[in-house]
């Protein structure tokens, strides 16, 4: 899809599921994750999926000596591309597994349901556990060996059909101090559909941390060269980095619509917050100089630029 | 990081004997300054004397109407001492709002003043409390101390051993900070003396603490934040950098000194 824009590289993702004998699974992923917690998310998804315990899955990333050559992470495509790769490697797992499950209890591929970690023959109480299926599949002595691999280990790739489309409304209300300039924000509220969210608790920190690289953005954060090209910003004693302090506690909500055209049904949510931020302070910033007459004020918004805009 | 000859000294007499041996020793007092400066290879000492060690030089006694802060007093100290916030609560507050906890449980009142950073709080609170800086050689009142940028009345060698401080009828320290380093960039300290007379002294605008005569006289008769209406420092000789321009920090100095005035109650 993306070559039709122009892009020249592929946007797909990878992951490979190996699931181990003792019916533990190591994830490999394409994406990497530098403190969104994919370990959790990506874990969460197989665990529910696989019905085996989350401390039972290890995510792998980052590492090329190990991983299968995917794309990396940004543009907030982690889950929405990189989960539906693993989305898929899982599809891959499910139906070998169905297969040796029915080979163990001498039924038909058509007849296994699968949940909760158990194969069972649709309408009996025969069942197979999920770690039984996986012994089986590294130690294939009841096993279908002339039309079935040993092993369960299922790479998949996925390219997606679409952007996703996440939206979302943020609003900021700021108080300014006409003596000095300074921009304090006294709230903000987000309310963001991502689709489906995998772990609110790691959504709203996403969040967060845009929103606060936005007000960073929008209110403190400039490089500034001299005259002579020397960075004048060259240190944090000068760069102005935004800092707890800098913001109030969030209001942080989300309404879920699924994304229609992948398999988890997720959107991107890393950079919502970053996007959406700069706008929404720098909108309540112009609202409130605008009734002093100023209509103009570049970011960063600077206590010394708000002064001088004020006193111009 | 240049090689240097480490010394602990045991006392104040011990430290100046060991400075003076050195080639080209430099006193050391929490470092948060010298530190950074020879890591960056901006100095190059032969010899580094650690006052650290010095028990004489630490504490804080409040007697006859006078806080007495020893030079290696940390600004964590003065901060949260009872005793100081009972004579001078002015004084408690500027040293909790120096840098961070790192900065403030390591940073110390006389390495402060010795360096004499022209954003540095400290500067402020002796020159508006009219503090006397006493040294192992001699007693300096605090407006004779602070020279010019990062300079002192302190001769080669010479060690501060503590400052004392008259307490105040009232006083307040009201910074504006730089938004990146948190250093002021106008840190206003007003303060009513026993006497009847007003001290404003005026930090980070300028190259070196000052003191404001115009407001002092203005608030001498009315001691009002009204009384400050209008007023600004000259903007003649103030600092001038990314984050304020001259006119600014004059136009600042006049308010965090209606605010200072304000806080005093």
């Amino acid at each position: 899809m993306v070559g039709s824009l122009g892009a020249r590289a592929g946007l797909y993702e990878c992951g490979e599921v190996r699931v181990h004998p003792t019916g533990s699974v190591t994830f490999f992923t394409g994406t990497h994750s530098h403190g969104q917690g994919h370990e959790t998310t990506f874990a969460q998804i197989i665990a529910e999926r696989l019905g085996v315990d989350i401390d039972a899955v290890e995510v792998v990333h980052g590492d090329t000596s190990k991983i299968p050559f995917g794309m990396g992470t940004y543009g907030s495509r982690s889950l929405a591309v990189g989960g539906s790769a693993l989305a898929r490697a899982l599809d891959k797992v499910e139906t070998k597994a169905k297969r040796i499950a029915a080979h163990l209890m001498e039924a038909s591929e058509a007849d296994i349901e699968f949940a909760d970690g158990q194969f069972t023959v649709a309408g009996t109480d025969r069942s197979v556990g999920f770690g039984d299926v996986a012994l089986t599949a590294y130690v294939p002595h009841n096993y279908p060996i002339e039309e079935l691999e040993p092993g369960l280990d299922e790479t998949a790739y996925y390219d997606p059909a679409n952007f996703t489309f996440p939206a979302g409304c943020h609003v900021c209300e700021v108080e300014i101090d006409p003596d000095t300039g300074a921009v304090e924000i006294v709230n903000f509220a987000a309310s963001d559909d991502f689709g489906n969210v995998i772990n609110p608790m790691i959504v709203e920190g996403q969040v967060h941390g845009g929103i606060v690289q936005g007000v960073g953005q929008a209110l403190l954060e400039g490089c500034v060269y001299g005259d002579d090209g020397q960075l004048a910003t060259g240190s944090y004693m000068d760069y102005t980095m935004p800092r707890a302090d800098d913001v109030p506690s969030f209001t942080v909500s989300t309404r879920t619509t699924p994304c229609p055209h992948n398999p988890l049904g997720v959107k991107g949510c890393g950079e919502a917050g970053a996007i959406a931020a700069p706008a929404a302070v720098m909108n309540a910033v112009h609202h409130a100089l605008s009734a002093r007459g100023v209509s103009r004020i570049d970011m960063p918004a600077t206590p010394a630029r708000v002064w001088q805009a004020l006193n111009a | 990081m240049h090689d240097f000859t480490y010394h602990a000294a045991g006392s104040v007499t011990d430290a100046a004997a060991k400075a003076a041996a050195g080639e080209d020793a430099v006193l050391m007092a929490g470092g948060m300054t010298l530190l950074p400066t020879l890591k960056q290879r901006l100095a190059q000492p032969s010899d580094v004397v650690d006052l650290a060690g010095i028990a004489e030089l630490r504490g804080i006694r409040v007697e006859g109407g006078a806080v007495t802060v020893g030079a290696m007093t940390t600004h964590d100290t003065v901060a949260s001492s009872s005793e100081v916030a009972a004579a001078i609560p002015a004084l408690a507050a500027v040293a909790g709002h120096i840098g961070d906890p790192q900065v403030r449980n390591r940073g110390t009142i006389g390495g402060s003043i010795a360096n004499n950073d022209p954003a540095a709080d400290y500067p402020a609170a002796l020159v508006g409390l009219g503090a006397t800086v006493c040294t192992d050689r001699r007693e300096i009142a605090a407006d004779n101390f602070f020279t010019g940028m990062f300079e002192t009345a302190l001769e080669e060698g010479e060690i501060v051993t503590s400052v004392r401080f008259p307490a105040p009828e009232a006083a307040a320290y009201m910074k504006f900070p730089n938004p990146a380093s948190r250093y002021a960039i106008v840190g206003v300290f007003v303060a009513r003396t026993t006497g009847g007379g007003v001290r404003v002294a005026v930090t980070g605008a300028a190259s070196c603490v000052y003191r404001e005569s115009a407001m002092e006289a203005a608030l001498e008769g009315n001691f009002s934040a009204a009384a400050l209406d209008g007023m600004t420092a000259s903007a003649d000789d103030l600092n001038e950098d990314i984050h304020a321009s001259a006119e600014y920090r004059a136009h600042l100095v006049g308010v965090m000194a209606r605010r200072a005035v304000a806080a005093c109650g």
